[in-house]
């Protein structure tokens, strides 16, 4: 069954209808080993690539960089000292000085998400974030962590989380009904959040690329000269949204161990 | 585009959610429609609630200045 739906893929994926090039076909998942695990489709895809990039590439850094340890720090090193300042900031200011036993998850999250988002800016490249199932899988496993972690360190007491307090008892079930809704969509405004940047911004620098070829030699400049200033945005969206990713699961992680809005 | 975008999302999720649990629950009981009902309305309301927090939340970051990423100044002047 699983052929039947490779062979049905293979064949849309010649088809061509002439005219602009299509802006999502950069999204495409290509399976590059085919792989099949009980009955699923488990095979390694260009998406699973890049991610193997992208963890390489920093475990490369990290090591490299820090391979020489000098008081003087190079370059390359002053650059992995600030990513580490970096992140080592975020979760104090937003979760405290208890939190930073969490700091390698926090900071293994941010590199990752910053590098699959960077490599995304190469031309020819795959943008892994830009698929709702992986910033979805990121954001459910961080949202079971944390609430994980709440029940761990206040046991039943974290229910009290969705208590609002100096609130008539006859509103309450309402109010609990609310605010466990409210603590639901956690995952899904996190996850949302990178995809529908990294998609939107990645499909509009493809939409504009196509405009400065149809417009020809003539009219393709000012397409041109947008599309330089909308990579340049791209770049700080790419880092911005791996900031904002990072920035919420500290203040999810804060909720569980401090307990207040 | 980031903090208008982030506050549409809030109040979306918000429905989606409970939209999705009263669904799942009508399936489950097999009293369609009417939780669905009901939660698409409490869904809206956290969405709301959610709307407000952030605002709150984004309100008092950029009050603070730390609706910026940090950077350690590393400058000597």
């Amino acid at each position: 069954m699983i052929e039947a739906a490779y062979a049905a893929e293979d064949a849309s994926h010649g088809t061509h209808d002439g005219g602009l090039p299509n802006p999502m076909h950069q999204f495409e998942i290509k399976r590059l080993v085919p792989f099949e695990l009980f009955g699923f489709d488990a095979s390694f895809t260009n998406s699973a690539l890049y991610m193997v990039i992208a963890a390489a590439l920093i475990t490369l850094f990290t090591v490299f960089a820090m391979r020489r340890r000098a008081l003087v720090p190079t370059r390359l090193q002053s650059v992995a000292e600030l990513s580490y300042e970096f992140v080592a900031n975020m979760v104090r200011q937003n979760v405290g000085t208890d939190g930073m036993k969490y700091f390698p998850f926090i900071f293994t999250l941010f590199m990752f998400v910053l590098a699959l988002n960077m490599l995304g800016m190469l031309p020819y490249s795959f943008t892994v974030t830009s698929h709702i199932i992986v910033t979805f899988a990121l954001a459910a496993f961080i949202f079971i962590a944390v609430t994980l972690i709440g029940f761990w360190k206040h046991g039943v007491g974290f229910l009290k989380f969705f208590v609002p307090s100096g609130v008539p008892v006859v509103m309450l079930p309402l109010l609990v009904v609310i605010e466990l809704i409210s603590y639901l969509t956690r995952p899904i405004s996190l996850s949302v959040r990178l995809f529908a940047n990294m998609m939107a911004g990645h499909t509009m620098l493809k939409v504009f690329g196509a405009f400065v070829v149809a417009l020809g030699f003539l009219g393709g400049w000012a397409a041109l000269a947008f599309m330089v200033a909308f990579t340049g945005l791209e770049i700080l969206v790419a880092f911005l949204q791996a900031y904002v990713f990072a920035i919420l699961t500290c203040i999810y992680l804060n909720d569980a161990l401090h307990m207040h809005h | 585009m980031g903090q208008a975008l982030r506050l549409g999302m809030e109040l979306v999720a918000g429905v989606a959610v409970g939209g999705f649990i009263g669904w799942a629950l009508d399936r489950f009981l097999g009293t369609a429609p009417i939780l669905m009902v009901v939660f698409f309305g409490l869904g809206a309301t956290a969405g709301i609630l959610n709307v407000m927090r952030t605002a709150k939340r984004m309100q008092a970051d950029a009050q603070s200045g730390k609706d910026l990423p940090h950077v350690p100044d590393d400058d000597d002047d």
